[in-house]
């Protein structure tokens, strides 16, 4: 584990410019995401970030991180195998909610349930928008789409109670409209000992709702700490995510006041436990041959 | 934003800090605008929002060299969390294929929120500096409506054709 250092936001954005339309949401994900990396303050060659595909999953490229653009849906097993290789790197995965609640769906609760130390970061824009604008699984029912012409029959996944149902010990939402908020949260993801999860309401200008923009958002938002939350309530916290869609609450849901060991550390002390009175490495063929 | 700003207790040397950081960040949002507009081939764009980078660098700068003259190196103890999109346009103000006019009337309605700030800010306030800047300030914000809307005026008359009506829907990334 290396020593930390000072960084500057700048240090953790690489010489790639975004490609992303002009006014999307993800740019202020990034803005967030560095100002949050320099806080914590590793050094860029001690982050690695994994994202699935979509636009959101383009974030990787823009960071000076070790960044790996994966597979559609599959941020987080990667994500997961990185970090058990080698759990010195702090590991950040992040991608679209298609990719994270639609094909990756299945992979959320394993690593809740594992708690790998992890944070994940969604771009919840409810639509597909690499695809060019069909029905995600946070789109809301009704919502006309090119794949829904007469308006989606299906309920939303609720993505803040999916995660606070399977036990994850870190929930958060933030959005453009308080981008200090969402550097403040991001941190505080990356800090906390396991699984982390930050959904980010970043809107699609391009195949959004007007609804889903910065202005609306603004006007359905409220900070969680300014109600008087407290994150140590997991109860409180289901209660508040049932508003996902109406209500744009910001900050932290739920914080595990004390976090169990995280599946990491559980794995190094079972290495530790198995390698006492192992053969050194260059014996262990010893152990195939008969004597 | 607001909200985390003590106006009542806000000394000179906060708000002038404050004030620097305002311009800041509007300046680093309109080079942000400039660098999307590049990527996505609208230069007439981009040049308007880099002119808007170098007037707020040009006041934060004067704000600045006030603050030095007045308070010399003391510590700042305001940080860019105590404020947010104050003169600086939301995230979600550009777009793909601007042109001069949209840009100009995005950046127009920048100054106009900025304005509201200081406006109201000022019941707030107790410290008779800390107002007179404030009030300098809000003004200041009309002036900077007033040279948007030279750059506006300069343009040819709009035609009423919007960016809808004659390019591709964007290709999304
Ligand atoms: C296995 C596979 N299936 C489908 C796709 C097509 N595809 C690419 S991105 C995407 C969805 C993108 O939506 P989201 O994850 O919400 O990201 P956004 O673009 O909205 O940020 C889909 C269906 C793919 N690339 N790979
Ligand atoms: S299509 Fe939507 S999500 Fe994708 S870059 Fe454009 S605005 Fe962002
Ligand atoms: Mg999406």
């Amino acid at each position: 584990m290396s020593a930390t250092c000072e960084f500057q936001a700048k240090d953790y954005k690489s010489d790639l410019k975004p490609i992303w339309c002009p006014g999307c949401g993800d740019y202020s994900v990034v803005q967030g995401l560095y100002r949050a990396l320099a806080a914590i303050g590793r050094p860029p060659h001690e982050v690695a970030f994994i994202s699935g595909i979509g636009c959101s999953s383009r974030i990787p490229g823009y960071t000076t991180a070790y960044g790996f653009n994966t597979v559609h849906g599959r941020a987080l097993p990667i994500a997961q195998g990185i970090k058990l290789a080698n759990p010195d790197l702090l590991v950040l995965a992040a991608g679209g909610d298609g990719d994270g609640f639609s094909i990756g769906g299945g992979h959320i609760a394993h690593l809740i349930r594992r708690n790998i130390d992890i944070t994940y970061i969604v771009m919840d824009n409810q639509i597909y928008g690499l695809t060019k604008g069909q029905l995600s699984p946070t789109s809301q029912k009704g919502r006309t789409t090119c794949t829904s012409p007469y308006g989606s029959l299906e309920n939303p996944v609720n993505p803040l109670l999916y995660v606070l149902a399977y036990g994850a010990g870190f929930v958060a939402q933030a959005s453009p409209t308080d981008l200090a908020g969402m550097a403040a949260t991001i941190e505080e993801a990356i800090r906390y000992p396991g699984f982390a999860f930050v959904n980010v309401q970043s809107p699609c200008v391009t195949y959004g709702e007007e609804a889903q923009q910065i202005k609306g958002l603004k006007a359905i938002s409220e900070n969680l700490a300014a109600i008087g939350h407290n994150p140590a309530d997991r109860l409180a916290a289901m209660d508040l995510a049932q508003h996902y869609g109406e209500k744009l609450h910001l900050g932290v849901f739920y914080k595990n006041p004390e976090p169990p060991p995280t599946y990491d550390a559980l794995i190094r002390e079972r290495q530790a436990q198995l390698s006492q009175g192992a053969l050194p490495k260059e014996r262990i063929l010893d152990l195939f041959i008969k004597k | 934003m607001a909200a985390r700003i003590d106006f009542a207790h806000l000394s000179l040397m906060d708000a002038l800090d404050l004030a620097v950081l305002i311009e800041e960040e509007a300046k680093e949002r309109y080079e942000e605008f400039a660098a999307q507009m590049d990527q996505h081939r609208t230069p007439e764009a981009a040049k308007f929002f880099r002119l808007m980078a170098v007037n707020e660098a040009k006041h934060g700068q004067e704000l600045a060299d006030r603050r030095s003259q007045l308070f010399g190196t003391a510590a700042r103890t305001v940080t860019r969390a105590m404020i947010f999109d104050v003169e600086a346009p939301d995230f979600d103000e550009a777009r793909a294929f601007m042109s001069p006019r949209q840009a100009m009337k995005a950046a127009l309605a920048s100054e106009v929120k900025a304005h509201a700030f200081f406006v109201a800010a000022l019941p707030a306030l107790k410290d008779a500096k800390v107002r007179a800047l404030f009030e300098e300030l809000r003004d200041e914000e009309v002036e900077h409506q007033d040279l948007v809307k030279a750059e506006l005026a300069k343009l040819p008359p709009d035609s009423g054709l919007s960016d809808e009506d004659f390019v591709d829907e964007p290709t999304a990334q």
